[in-house]
């Protein structure tokens, strides 16, 4: 019986341990995210922006965090870091008002002029870019849940509406279900790169002894063909591609 | 059906009458032309409009000079936004007998015994044009001066002298990176006498303003059209000269090239405030009401028109003042063309709303522009205008500035809102949007689960209503496999009770075929046999054993022994055996 007793009690203690462990995370972090907020406002970006990383750093990656990191580099006159962070943001709360305006400030302050390629089939399905990964998802898995739920009906019932429905719900089905593919493809081979260097030069190959090839400015989004001992590949169109040191840029998707 | 319509048009115009004679009787003269030369043809056409019926031919005055031809009369009737409007046209054509400046009209009508007169038109007249006459088809083109400043505007006329139909006209104007070019009105057609030879003639004319210094040359315009030209074998024109007749040949016609000199406008006594107007301008300024009540609007206009180069009229600006508040209107530009070149005005409104009670005078605005005809600068101003702005509750003023922005300022349009400054939106504190996080990017294994659950679970009912499916077809696969064997131990079991041997035969074809007969006729045991691939033969000795049975029973011989006379489990191994 006493030995019951223990292990009764020891599970009590490790589960109110593993509780008190976590509500004091929270707090934890709701206090970091806090003490940056007021740093921002007060003015002290870089004790801010230590802040704000230490929370994505401990897994607390949201939106939001990364929108008031932006904030704190961009008053800190890092418009690449800013672009960087408004992006990462931008993936998480496309939607966010005060993102896509300061995104567009920041853009704006950017030197070069690059084109953005807007692959075709986000011309296709226009919304996707309105939408993060997770909705997208979340969206497809209720029509998932209406559409299996109709043909299940429709073992017991073949009604005249079951079948209208379930034919809109197919249709519906497929948009979903290729936004939600046509997304989580390009978040998982978001192969797009910010210049954080306020200048660096793109040579013609992975070497500091390469020719240069042409400039880029900090905040100029590039695309990261492949990475190679220190070096990346970058191209900005057809003609212009070349190579960077990789402490000169930092991709958007990790 | 011609005659149809023609009885409708009749009845239509007879219930038109009436109104009619309602209408307003005025009368109106227009030249095709402001200028010609002696022994030109101008058309005077007189417009009697509300009237179709006149008690006299119109008499036009200031024709004493003029040889006067009549030209016919025409009537009409249109409607215009549901109004009718009935009228009479007489043409007459003039020509000079001398050179001069001649003032044509006005013509007078009497309708009904009462008077009308029209308006009076000017119309110059000079010498003989000595102009070369080249053929029965050539191109002229003059330049109102060769001669003049930067941005002035000239007149530059084209004119096609023809003798000969044609058709199909288009023109080439000359290009250059010097001048612009633009159309004034429509081109204009009249006859005229050159070299005692008269021609029709078309003549358009253009706006040319310089924009560049310097002597250069107006490249010829050239003419494309098709011409008609008279038979030559007989000096009079044939009814075979009409283009209905003749295909015509295509032609070229050019003008000849003209010089032109620019010269810049002089610097001295250029105003400070000269923003390159050349032509001759006037202003004027108007304000609306001249009294209001603090918080009420008033509206300034201030009008600049005249002749020249007017798309370069600028807006003008209303200076800040510390009395009342200033809402500038979008300027409005209006560009008219005549024979004498284009003009226009720019109307600028602002809407004044008081907001210190006194009397106020309005400062005057001025503007200086470029006279080519006496080659000086002249400075034009407007008047001050004064605004009595008298005592008025705040709560008036809101609600009139509220009325004026929703009705009165109808017509002003909005200012762009301008940026005067930059920066990014703050940060985001709350901390429930730390809490709330954002949707995973990647979605984990509970998510997928989640998304394939529906899919399992309906692939797991389908599944289910199969297999219950295909073991209902397995069992009564195992009875009908059994059903023989069980007849055969029934039969032995109760062999010569017809009762019982009835129910058995039916019991075995219920299993036998998966069928659920309460009772069985021998008609339809044949015809179950038959339907399964059973031979007739086999089927009919089934039929007459079970015919036996039932008189048997229905004779009250069901309990009692009999004897069917057939090898009875013999005939349901040979049914099993023709079965399919």
């Amino acid at each position: 019986m006493k030995r019951y007793i223990w292990i009764v009690t020891s599970i009590l203690v490790s589960f109110f341990s593993v509780i008190n462990c976590a509500r004091a995370q929270e707090e934890n972090r709701d206090e970091i995210f806090f003490n940056s907020n007021n740093a921002c406002r007060d003015g002290n970006y870089k004790e801010a922006i230590d802040g704000y990383r230490r929370l994505i750093i401990s897994g607390h990656e949201n939106g939001h965090v990364y929108y008031n990191l932006g904030n704190a580099y961009f008053k800190t006159g890092q418009i690449g870091r800013a672009v960087l962070n408004y992006e990462r943001a931008r993936m998480l709360i496309p939607r966010d008002a005060d993102l896509n305006f300061n995104l567009r400030s920041a853009r704006y302050r950017t030197q070069d002029a690059i084109p953005e390629n807007r692959p075709f089939i986000n011309s296709v399905f226009f919304w996707i870019d309105d939408f993060s990964t997770g909705e997208l998802f979340w969206g497809f898995a209720v029509l998932n849940l209406f559409f299996w739920a109709v043909l299940l009906i429709r073992l017991f019932r073949r009604s005249e509406w079951s079948y209208y429905i379930l034919l809109i719900l197919l249709v519906l089905w497929i948009v979903a279900g290729i936004s939600f593919g046509c997304r989580w493809h390009q978040f998982r081979n978001d192969e797009r790169a910010v210049i954080v260097q306020k200048e660096v030069d793109v040579l013609a190959g992975p070497d500091i002894n390469d020719t240069a090839l042409f400039k880029l400015h900090e905040g100029a989004v590039v695309h990261n063909e492949r990475s190679e001992n220190g070096w990346y590949l970058i191209q900005i169109s057809e003609k212009q591609r070349g190579w960077i040191p990789a402490q000169a840029a930092e991709n958007i998707g990790k | 059906m011609r005659n149809i319509a023609f009885l409708i048009l009749t009845v239509f115009l007879f219930i038109l009458a009436p109104f009619e004679a309602g209408a307003d009787i005025s009368i109106r003269l227009k030249l095709d032309r402001k200028e010609a030369a002696i022994m030109d043809s101008v058309r005077v056409v007189v417009s009697v409009s509300g009237t179709r019926k006149s008690d006299s031919d119109p008499v036009i005055r200031g024709v004493d000079d003029f040889e006067i031809t009549r030209g016919g009369t025409s009537s009409k009737v249109e409607i215009v936004n549901g109004r009718v409007n009935s009228g009479i046209e007489y043409t007459y054509y003039l020509r000079a007998k001398k050179e001069g400046l001649f003032r044509i009209g006005p013509a007078e009508l009497t309708v009904d015994g009462e008077s009308f007169k029209s308006n009076t038109e000017d119309l110059k007249i000079q010498k003989p044009r000595a102009g070369v006459a080249r053929g029965n088809l050539f191109l002229t083109a003059t330049l109102s001066s060769d001669r003049a400043y930067i941005y002035e505007q000239l007149l530059y006329i084209l004119r096609l002298h023809r003798r000969v139909n044609v058709s199909n006209i288009s023109l080439e104007l000359p290009e250059s990176g010097q001048f612009t070019l633009k159309q004034l009105e429509e081109p204009e057609e009249y006859q005229a006498v050159i070299n005692g030879q008269t021609y029709q003639v078309l003549e358009i004319r253009y706006s040319l303003i310089p924009y560049r210094e310097g002597n250069f040359d107006i490249q010829p315009s050239r003419m494309h059209m098709t011409a008609f030209e008279p038979n030559r074998r007989s000096n009079l024109r044939s009814f075979f000269d009409d283009p209905f007749f003749s295909a015509g040949q295509a032609k070229t016609v050019v003008s000849e090239p003209l010089g032109l000199t620019v010269v810049s406008l002089p610097d001295s006594g250029r105003p400070e405030n000269f923003t390159g107007l050349v032509g001759n301008f006037e202003i004027e300024s108007v304000m609306e009401p001249t009294s209001i009540k603090a918080g009420e609007s008033a509206t300034l206009t201030v009008r600049l028109s005249g002749k020249g180069n007017v798309n370069s009229i600028p807006d003008l600006k209303c200076p800040e003042l510390d009395y009342a508040r200033i809402y500038a209107d979008q300027p409005v530009l209006k560009v008219e063309a005549d024979a004498k070149g284009l003009k226009g005005s720019k109307t600028m409104k602002w809407a004044v709303v008081g907001e210190k009670e006194g009397l106020y005078k309005i400062p005057s605005f001025s503007i200086s522009f470029f006279d080519p005809k006496s080659s000086k600068y002249r400075i034009i101003s407007t008047s001050p205008v004064s605004l009595s702005i008298l005592p008025g509750q705040k709560e008036q003023a809101a609600a009139s500035i509220i009325e004026e922005k929703n009705e009165g300022a109808k017509s002003r349009a909005k200012e762009e809102v301008k940026e005067i400054g930059s920066d990014i939106l703050p940060v985001h504190t709350s901390m429930d949007i730390l809490k709330r996080g954002d949707s995973p990017q990647t979605p984990g294994m509970v998510s997928w689960g989640a998304v394939l659950l529906p899919c399992f679970i309906y692939l797991g009912v389908f599944a289910g209503l199969r297999f219950q499916k295909s073991n209902e077809r397995s069992l009564a696969a195992v009875r009908a496999k059994k059903a023989a064997g069980k007849f055969v131990r029934q039969y032995r079991k109760n062999r010569t009770v017809p009762g019982d041997l009835s129910l058995a035969v039916r019991n075995y074809l219920n299993e036998r075929f998966n069928l659920t007969l309460g009772s069985l006729t021998p008609e339809e045991a044949v015809r179950i046999l038959k339907s399964n691939g059973v031979k007739s033969d086999t089927a009919q000795k089934l039929y007459v054993i079970i015919e036996m049975l039932e008189n048997a029973i229905y004779t009250g011989e069901g309990n009692a022994p009999c004897d069917v006379g057939e090898d009875v489990p013999g005939l349901i191994s040979q049914i099993e055996r023709e079965i399919r």
